[in-house]
């Protein structure tokens, strides 16, 4: 047993010692090496897959889009129409079918080729014919011409007043024509050749490096370049900006307990946290067509049921805004909401005229999608309180389904009850009802074709549709006005019981400037000014 | 017929049977896929497209067709080593996997390279005082690492170094001021093909705690298989038999007895990394390791077929090519055994 007793006591002690101080001295080397680097690093979750304008549907993605090219249109922090690209306002003909964007004369795309209205063309005709979610058109554009090297016409099928909207969608960033010559048909995911502030040094899914372009039309960025990183879980991000790992921390899908704790390492002035418009939405929908919910009584007496500042507290801790109406209050003009509070009294005498609260209680099967944990969280806190609060007359059971699943079978009408939630593709009130209610065929108050059958909800009303397509030829206070009743209408029907909206949130260290956004819920990068540099 | 022709033979026999195997799995995988609720078009496009645009979507992604026309079509695919294109981004599935693989390899290995440390030290310990406190606590550490849950000694480890202690990164391969090495992916080897120092040093911090801890984990069975081979193979006859011949003790166990002990460890070693090249999961996540288990789990949730495919079939050829290599080494090695 010799070589095992020399292994075991002297040498092997010394082995380990000088392994551990090699360890020691290896860390305190990188612990104390400062990070000369001038590129500001900013962590979000989950990975980039793809930069191309065209593919691109994830929040992050249009977020790093947004800061590699520039869109005709911005909406601002004030939810106004601020033209980019565009030198001003469109000019829509009379008949709404006309719309002429004179452009500007002085930008260039990252590969030094000349932005013109035919690169602009090119990009929107290159969306419509391969985009993701070029579906956001819905047939409205009919051709785009260009008839003066800087202006560009859009011939719309039918008038829309929503188009200026849809004209500040990050998907319709203009790319560089000689670049992307040969991926007219194809997406290029591993670069983006825009006209934006910053361009791209270096890509992969997981980690992006970004530098100024030193052409840039426009005001030049404040910071000397972004290193945009990923990572898997709340847990990885939330110790990353702790410990000083990432200067940003830039993420809607960080746990709440973390958006919590974050928030309060704000207060104590040990980081900045910003907060940017609030454009997610969470909703549970009903599908009307069911059995139980059919009952237009019960689905009322449902939305008088949740008590959405409770669950704001319990799950978000008051860091999601109760909402009562399917518009994010930034794009409402009349700030009024259209859905009922809560008010269990009168849940009540809804339930009994319905036939329930009498020893006979109303079962609500309720599904989340189980790898959203805010909606988990949601789910059992109202099932909880209805015990509290109205135990005689409704008891809710959960079910778990995963997303994917979910969508999948939302027309398939297997839900009577689902959380879900939504962000309209482009800022206009039009995003957030259209693709919640519109509906193509509708029978009785059922929709057979449309969007309230992919949303789940089978419901349709003739006037709100009316509603919804006066609202596209409509303009300034008439339009809002169409929309507002659709809204009511939507109310009154109960297909849908808007729970909460989330708003952007970002956390910096202590060195920067207070973050700023757009009225996308888009931060400005370009705008992160680094005060120790 | 000879030994050597024997091998040989076998050696082929098992390098013929590995693609029916694989072609096996691929139609397995195939087929459950389609079978498992959920749509890569759903999952594309979550639950805001109409009917039209998720149809002109399934038709683009080649959804539309009949199902045994695209088993066909990904079989033909796969005997011509396409692995089609991916649903999420339409980028090659080989590129992708071309991509992540390296990472995957290098935390696999290094992790290995540790657990053997570690198992093999730890092993030693427990075998020099048998059924001592030593031997108690060895045996301990082989059941507490092997019974840890990955995520939760992972986070544990993540909040001790990274955190509280602030040592390492809390996750990520390379630093995110740095550009990453070009080359062949692994990182570490590129760094030192191009001299370059600093991205190396930034690689081995970031693959540290990761492979630390899954090495940690691994050390467990290497400690015990060690411990228990050499404790029965120390008892054996032919040890006495050296022994009473006068061989010193240093030279009856490393000529002796640990050449036999390995044997069943190599079988261990070569299983281990291959599992460990798809199914460092937890680890991966944990650690934001972009590597191949990580982009399963994201195909997954996509439905991203081809992608979810590709990764099986390939990681099921290094499962199938390290087992064989492994078991023909052993073969070699070991006169006793027959085939």
């Amino acid at each position: 047993m010799n070589l095992i007793k020399i292994l075991m006591f002297r040498k092997y002690l010394k082995i380990v010692i000088n392994l551990t101080a090699i360890l020691l001295v290896f860390c305190q080397i990188s612990c104390t090496q400062s990070t000369n680097n001038k590129r500001i690093t900013i962590a979000s979750k989950g990975k980039i897959d793809s930069l191309d304008p065209a593919q691109a549907n994830k929040l992050l993605a249009l977020q790093l889009i947004s800061a590699l090219g520039d869109t005709l249109y911005r909406i601002d922090s004030n939810g106004t129409l601020e033209p980019r690209l565009a030198e001003a306002e469109p000019k829509i003909s009379k008949d709404g079918l006309n719309i002429l964007i004179p452009l500007r004369k002085d930008v260039v795309f990252h590969d030094g080729t000349r932005f013109n209205a035919k690169a602009m063309a090119f990009s929107l005709k290159r969306f419509i014919n391969i985009g993701t979610l070029n579906y956001i058109i819905d047939d409205r554009i009919e051709s785009i011409e260009t008839p003066e090297e800087f202006v560009l016409k859009i011939k719309l099928s039918r008038p829309s007043s929503s188009i200026k909207g849809l004209l500040t969608s990050i998907n319709l960033t203009p790319i560089s024509p000689s670049s992307y010559a040969g991926y007219k048909n194809k997406f290029l995911n591993e670069t983006l050749i825009g006209t934006g502030p910053y361009k791209l040094s270096s890509y992969s899914p997981e980690r992006q490096t970004l530098e100024p372009f030193e052409n840039y039309w426009g005001e030049k960025p404040n910071n000397k370049g972004l290193n945009y990183i990923s990572f898997n879980t709340s847990t990885s991000l939330f110790s990353a900006i702790k410990t000083g790992q990432i200067d940003i921390l830039l993420s809607n899908a960080i746990e709440d307990g973390h958006r919590l704790a974050l928030h309060n390492l704000s207060k104590k002035g040990l980081l900045i946290e910003g907060e940017g418009p609030a454009m997610q939405i969470g909703y549970i929908a009903f599908r009307t067509n069911s059995n139980l919910l059919e009952n237009k009584t019960i689905r009322e007496a449902l939305l008088y049921s949740i008590d959405r500042k409770l669950i704001s507290k319990q799950v978000s801790y008051n860091l999601r805004e109760p909402l009562r109406s399917l518009i994010p209050p930034i794009l409402q003009v009349n700030k009024k909401s259209q859905w009922p509070k809560y008010n269990p009294i009168i849940a009540k005498e809804l339930y009994k005229n319905a036939g329930f609260c009498n020893n006979k209680i109303l079962n609500l099967p309720l599904t989340f999608r189980s790898n959203v944990p805010s909606d988990k969280l949601l789910a059992l806190t109202w099932q909880e309180q209805v015990k509290r609060d109205l135990s005689d007359c409704l008891e809710i059971s959960l079910n778990g389904v995963e997303s994917t699943t979910v969508y999948k079978q939302l027309s398939e009408g297997i839900y009577e009850a689902v959380i879900l939630g939504w962000t309209g593709d482009y800022p206009d009130p039009y995003a957030y009802l259209s693709p919640l209610l519109d509906c193509k065929e509708i029978v009785l108050e059922t929709c057979r074709e449309g969007e309230a059958v992919f949303g789940g909800t089978f419901w349709a009303n003739n006037e709100l549709q009316e509603s919804l397509e006066n609202s596209e030829t409509l303009f300034s206070e008439e339009r809002t006005k169409e929309l507002s009743k659709a809204e009511m209408l939507a109310a009154d029907g109960a297909s849908i019981l808007p729970v909460w909206i989330l708003n952007q949130r970002v956390w910096m260290q202590t060195n920067f400037d207070n973050p700023q956004f757009d009225g996308n819920g888009r931060l400005l990068l370009e705008k992160i000014t680094n005060n120790n540099e | 017929m000879n030994r050597a022709r024997s091998l040989i033979k076998y050696s082929f026999t098992r390098l013929a049977l590995a693609p029916i195997m694989l072609l096996l799995i691929s139609t397995l995988v195939f087929f459950l896929l389609r079978i498992a609720p959920g749509d890569p078009v759903d999952a594309i496009l979550g639950n805001r497209a109409d009917f039209a645009a998720r149809e002109a979507l399934r038709i683009k992604l080649g959804l539309d067709m009949p199902l045994i026309n695209q088993y066909f079509n990904y079989i033909n695919g796969l005997i011509h080593g396409n692995l089609g294109e991916s649903l999420n981004n339409q980028e090659p599935v080989i590129q992708i996997i071309g991509k992540l693989l390296p990472a995957s390899i290098e935390l696999a290995l290094i992790a290995l390279i540790i657990a053997l440390i570690i198992g093999f030290s730890v092993g030693f310990l427990g075998i020099a005082r048998p059924e001592g406190k030593t031997d108690l606590a060895v045996r301990l550490f082989g059941i507490g690492t092997y019974a840890l849950a990955p995520f939760w000694a992972a986070m544990l480890f993540q909040i001790f170094f990274s955190v509280i202690l602030g040592w390492l990164p809390v996750g990520g391969r390379f630093p995110p001021e740095l550009i990453p090495p070009e080359g062949t992916g692994f990182f570490i080897f590129d760094s030192l093909i191009n001299g370059d120092t600093t991205s190396l040093y930034g690689s081995v911090r970031h693959l540290f705690l990761p492979a630390a801890t899954l090495g940690i984990l691994l050390s467990g069975v290497f400690s015990r298989s060690l411990r228990l081979n050499l404790e029965q193979i120390l008892n054996t006859n032919y040890i006495q038999a050296a022994r009473s011949r006068g061989i010193k003790e240093n030279n009856v166990i490393l000529y002796h007895a640990l050449p036999n002990a390995m044997l069943p460890i190599l079988t261990i070693a070569g299983l281990t990394i291959a599992s460990l090249i798809g199914g460092a999961l937890l680890i991966e996540v944990t650690f934001s390791w972009p590597g191949i288990a990580l982009g399963l789990q994201e195909a997954i949730n996509q439905r991203d077929y081809p992608m979810v495919q590709g990764i099986v079939v390939v990681i099921s050829s290094l499962v199938v090519l390290i087992s064989l290599f492994i078991d023909i080494l052993i073969a070699f090695i070991d006169p006793r055994i027959k085939y």
